[in-house]
């Protein structure tokens, strides 16, 4: 008995390794599987799409490009809906069933957070196109992303306020989720450290629409501006209900207000609202290019979520042609770890974002921009760079 | 300032933010308590008949008009998208329970309650295919502008929602205490098999209850789209929250679910405010309230045997 137990044990074991070894060959006729993570349903599945439509663009230009070896790419959509709970059956599924060789995603920062270990521990090269939280590069050698970091964002942010705009007393509104706690708990102790004052500190849940409670707290503390780091959904509500409160402060946020959606849910209240985002590069040729490509096959433009997420396809099918190799009977060959160097190595890709280089820990270097909403338009203001602990204006 | 420390007009400010909230828990409250009053079971596809209903008074009010060119067309545009959604609701409201619940009657309890949650899931899932996930803006059919009073601030709307809340809690009060249609409600729910020998049509009256409830949950949906927005998760949280209302002011019975919806209302607020609850917390402050009246007085503030329960 025992002597057929081990036999069996050994037998699985021989089989396990051989899937090992099977899940890094692509067989003929069949495609190069990536994925894409991130909530497609929910408040928060614009986010997803115009992200999801933007890797399909990639997939195919890389497919029409003759893909590598002959071998197309396919992009596998799963939702998250923006949450944890559905985020890790999703990671399960792309890691274990679809054996992916590389993720674009997650979009929000808690879900990449938590798929993170699971996609370093499968080696795949998962490259986040909004994912902002400070933490995430540290979570492993083949996680990266394509936007700026928050930690930057709100250092940058602190400074310029009260530097540049003069500003001496915040509040702080920001929903309980990793990305606008990051943010506001970054910009909280840099703003201070700046000598600006934080009057009020105010939190609520992902998902809550009534933010009349903090604001009329906050009214009470009568501060010179508020800073609202969240998504859109929320953000149009605090906008809307410190207007009908009658706050008279300016308003502040972040990246989170770059989806054009706010637009149509704040309208003019939108206008005025000044925001960080990475710096917008001079318009290339790809870019046009990409947004016109965009714009034919959706029928919408691309957001700057969309131009990272963009990116971030390419450069990991870029790398995969790079490495792989055909293999004995038409099959093609992907060594995970040969990929992830090769995305590692990454320096001044030309992409649609702009020009992309990646930290040794997979981060991106970036120059920040200050920008505004003015006419149902986004418009960059100004642009910012840290030089040590100088704030230095880019002309 | 006064006995909490918060200056008097801030203290104002959370009252009317409280109020408006719970005008808007109490509208949707009545539908649970009314069909738990006859039919002693939950309706949980409440919330999402309140989303269908916001949608359809949605859709009503877009095709007839351009809500940001203003003037008094939109608002006669808005009342007409108002009556259709509670007609539209009304309906959905009685054909669910002529499909899902009615087989069930005789069926245990826990059955049509099962039967009610899946509605739920599936309505809730039809309207996020059909009419996408985003929120959607749904404008204020009148200027908007905020009120300032030395220091409080009050929006036109807000006081359309209290008042509506306000004209609608009593027009339901009054047919049911005295209309004769309210008289046969009030009997079903007492005894069905006495009432259905005393010549009263059992299945009617039941199909009116859901009628009514899920005619004010539209009216409860539109009011809490202009506030809040569409989308169509919406009637989820806001249906935890109602029937919670109902089940403190005691299910089954009109005034508590009135007054259980405006009391939790302003314990979420002044929970925050006063009692210094972090504000992270705050739905917990509803299931608190929750578990501590099942605890402590499960039949709800307002006894449940009297007469005028539905």
């Amino acid at each position: 008995m025992k002597k057929l137990l081990s036999v069996l044990i050994s037998l699985m074991l021989l089989f396990a390794l051989a899937c090992g070894k099977e899940s890094d060959v692509v067989k003929s006729g069949e495609t190069i599987k990536i994925g894409f993570l991130g909530p497609m349903t929910g408040d928060a599945g614009n986010y997803g799409k115009l992200m999801s439509q933007a890797v399909k663009v990639a997939v195919e230009e890389f497919n029409a490009a003759g893909g590598a070896e002959g071998f197309n790419a396919e992009v596998l959509v799963e939702d998250t809906e923006g949450k944890v709970e559905k985020a890790n059956p999703a990671i399960e599924k792309l890691a274990g069933v679809d054996k992916v060789f590389g993720i674009v995603g997650s979009v929000f920062s808690s879900v990449s957070l938590a798929v993170a270990p699971k996609a370093e521990a499968s080696k795949i090269v998962m490259i986040s196109p909004s994912s902002t939280h400070k933490d995430l590069p540290e979570k492993g050698k083949f996680i990266f992303r394509d936007v700026m970091s928050d930690a930057l964002q709100a250092i940058v942010f602190g400074k310029y306020l009260a530097k540049v705009e003069n500003v001496k007393t915040v509040a702080i509104l920001y929903i309980k989720n990793d990305y606008s706690q990051g943010l506001a708990m970054d910009f909280k102790a840099q703003f201070e450290k700046e000598g600006g004052k934080v009057v009020a500190v105010e939190t609520a849940l992902q998902g809550d629409k009534d933010f009349k409670t903090q604001l009329t707290k906050i009214k009470g503390a009568n501060p010179e501006a508020i800073y609202f780091p969240n998504y859109v959904a929320e953000i149009a509500q605090m906008l809307e209900q410190s207007k009908q409160l009658g706050i008279k402060a300016k308003f502040y946020s972040a990246d989170g207000f770059s989806n054009p959606q706010i637009l149509e849910l704040a309208g003019d209240l939108a206008n005025g609202v000044i925001y960080t985002q990475a710096a917008e590069q001079p318009t290339s040729q790809k870019r046009k290019d990409f947004e016109a490509k965009y714009l034919a096959k959706w029928g919408e433009k691309p957001d700057a979520f969309s131009l990272n997420a963009y990116d971030g396809a390419l450069i990991m099918l870029n790398a995969i042609k790079a490495t792989s190799s055909k293999a004995m009977g038409g099959n093609l060959k992907i060594d995970r770890d040969k990929v992830r160097d090769f995305v590692a190595k990454t320096k001044d890709y030309d992409g649609a974002s702009g020009k992309i280089t990646f930290t040794a820990n997979g981060d991106l270097v970036a120059n920040i921009g200050i920008y505004t909403a003015e006419n149902r338009k986004f418009k960059q203001l100004k642009m910012f760079k840290l030089d040590g602990e100088n704030l230095v204006e880019i002309k | 300032m006064n006995l909490f420390n918060i200056p008097h007009n801030e203290l104002l400010q959370h009252l009317l933010n409280g109020l408006t909230l719970g005008a808007i828990y109490s509208l949707i409250a009545l539908g649970y308590t009314m069909v738990y009053g006859i039919l002693k079971f939950i309706n949980f596809a409440h919330g999402e008949i309140l989303m269908l209903g916001a949608y359809a008074g949605y859709y009503v009010y877009y095709l007839i008009c351009d809500p940001s060119q203003g003037g008094s067309f939109v608002i006669f545009a808005f009342i007409i998208s108002l009556l259709t959604a509670m007609v539209i609701s009304a309906s959905l409201g009685v054909f669910i329970e002529r499909v899902a619940y009615r087989p069930l009657r005789k069926a245990p309890r826990l059955a049509p309650l099962l039967s009610a949650i899946g509605v739920s899931i599936i309505l809730m899932n039809l309207a996020a295919l059909f009419f996408g996930t985003k929120s959607r803006k749904f404008d204020y059919p009148i200027d908007n502008t905020t009120i300032q009073l030395d220091g409080t601030s009050i929006t036109p709307n807000q006081i359309m929602i209290l008042a509506v809340g306000l004209i609608m809690m009593t027009a339901l009060k009054l047919f049911i205490d005295k209309s004769r249609l309210g008289k046969a409600m009030r009997a079903t729910s007492q005894n069905q098999s006495v009432a259905a020998l005393m010549g009263i049509n059992v299945n009617f009256i039941i199909s009116l209850t859901f009628a009514i409830g899920s005619a004010l949950a539209a009216v409860a949906g539109i009011m809490m789209s202009l506030e809040f927005k569409l989308y169509p998760t919406m009637g989820q949280m806001a249906g935890l929250k109602a029937f919670i209302a109902a089940v403190v002011g005691g299910i089954g019975n009109i005034s508590g679910a009135m007054l259980g919806g405006i009391l939790l209302g302003l314990l979420e607020t002044f929970g925050v405010v006063i009692l210094g609850i972090p504000q992270g917390l705050k739905d917990t402050i509803a299931f608190s309230v929750l578990i501590i009246i099942l605890l402590v007085k499960p039949s709800g503030l307002l006894i449940k045997n009297i007469r005028e329960k539905v």
